[in-house]
């Protein structure tokens, strides 16, 4: 018995192994972090495009889960829970980011921005459709990094995370009619943005 | 508001709905409408590299933490480990024995792993003291004897998932049995009383 109690079996549920953790058990907490270690990095580079800004977010969001985990009321919703403090986390990155360079212009945003990166690609003849993939994987990513915060989340909670649509209104105090209509506006920028590219 | 906010193309449908059914072929009206035509062009587009960036962002090496954070984070955890209360066990003239919740907790989860078909949960564990064992000094009992039956008792609240279709009364009887047993057998002390809840039904 102790810190890692070897009656850890392994077909547990997510909901009972998060409600170990929330009595103090280290090994579920671990399985915890295990988990949504990669989930929560995903979310937080293809926000932030920084790696280390991402490794901490990971890791501020998990400390800080440790320590108000007895609190969370329904064990089921640790998901929900842990995106909407990794996604809060990241906006509000952002939001001193953009308090501190207000009209700096990022170049590497520059020369991300798909018109402006597409002449140094080679023509859209290539019939490889592996380098196509690829090219049309960075013109997206380039994209999603001009849209608003708000919108990018929004867009990533969904698209990437299959979060649902009542858990990210949560998440961006939106109701879940708000978040169809910034999903749609964010599918819609990027749609324009990647036709306009090529 | 929200809803009339959504985009919507030169012949009135939203991009919502072109969106909606992007994975079906298009139909009567989309095949003759320009707007349509040209908005689900570009959807098929997006939906595709949607899906080839979730797959390849999800087997990208470089798109994992170090292996320190992880570290880290457990670092933290196990500096401020939470053990739950202490149950007082015994208290004498020459002292006191106090266990921690959670380590009568993992003597009621492993019992609880005999179990098929249920998930132990939460564990929240109190003492009843017995009567003689307040009054303390004069304990007539030998010297390691009845505490099992005479002694403090423990009341164990286990909160349980259990897997559908099972028989809950049957299960909690088995469960109810096996943490009775478990307990004195690990700590020589009674479970006067194991109250379970099932709170969830878990997918198996």
């Amino acid at each position: 018995m102790g810190d890692h109690s070897p009656g850890f079996e392994s077909d547990l549920d997510e909901g009972s192994i998060v409600a170990r953790a929330q009595d103090g058990d280290l090994a579920a907490f671990e399985h915890l972090v295990l988990t949504y270690q990669y989930r929560l990095f995903r979310l937080a580079y293809r926000m932030l495009n920084d790696r280390g800004e991402a490794e901490d977010i990971v890791q501020e969001t998990l400390t800080t889960s440790w320590c108000a985990l007895p609190m969370l009321a329904d064990a089921d919703a640790f998901g929900g829970w842990i995106y909407r403090l990794a996604t809060n986390k990241c906006l509000d990155v952002l939001r001193k980011r953009s308090a501190h360079a207000e009209s700096i212009v990022d170049s590497d945003d520059m020369e991300a921005i798909p018109g402006v990166r597409a002449r140094s690609l080679p023509a859209g003849l290539d019939p490889a459709h592996e380098a196509e993939w690829s090219a049309e994987q960075d013109g997206l990513t380039a994209l999603l990094k001009t849209l608003p915060p708000a919108q990018r989340a929004c867009w990533l909670l969904r698209e990437m995370h299959g979060r649902s649509y009542a858990e990210i209104g949560v998440t961006l105090k939106m109701s879940p009619a708000a978040v169809r209509g910034t999903l749609a506006r964010a599918r819609h920028q990027i749609a324009e943005g990647m036709s306009q590219w090529r | 508001m929200a809803l009339d906010d959504v985009p919507r193309l030169g012949c009135g449908r939203s991009i919502d709905s072109i969106w909606a059914t992007i994975d079906r072929p298009p139909t009567a009206h989309e095949e003759q409408c320009e707007h349509c035509q040209t908005a689900r062009t570009r959807l098929e587009r997006l939906s595709e590299a949607t899906r080839e960036l979730r797959e390849s962002d999800l087997h990208d090496p470089a798109l994992k933490p170090g292996p320190g954070i992880k570290d880290a984070i457990m670092d933290v955890a196990r500096a401020e480990v939470r053990r739950g209360s202490r149950i007082l066990l015994r208290s004498a003239g020459n002292g006191t024995t106090e266990i921690s919740e959670q380590a009568l907790s993992s003597i009621v989860r492993s019992a609880a792993a005999a179990i098929p078909g249920v998930h132990s949960r939460r564990c929240r564990i109190e003492i009843r003291p017995a009567a003689a064992a307040l009054a303390g000094e004069d304990h007539p009992s030998g010297p390691t004897g009845t505490a099992a039956t005479s002694g403090p008792r423990l009341i164990v609240n286990l909160r349980v998932a259990a897997a559908p279709g099972i028989d809950i009364p049957l299960m909690a009887e088995a469960l109810r049995h096996e943490i009775s047993n478990a307990i004195p057998a690990g700590v020589g002390i009674g479970a006067g009383t194991v109250n379970i809840t099932v709170e969830d039904l878990y997918d198996v």
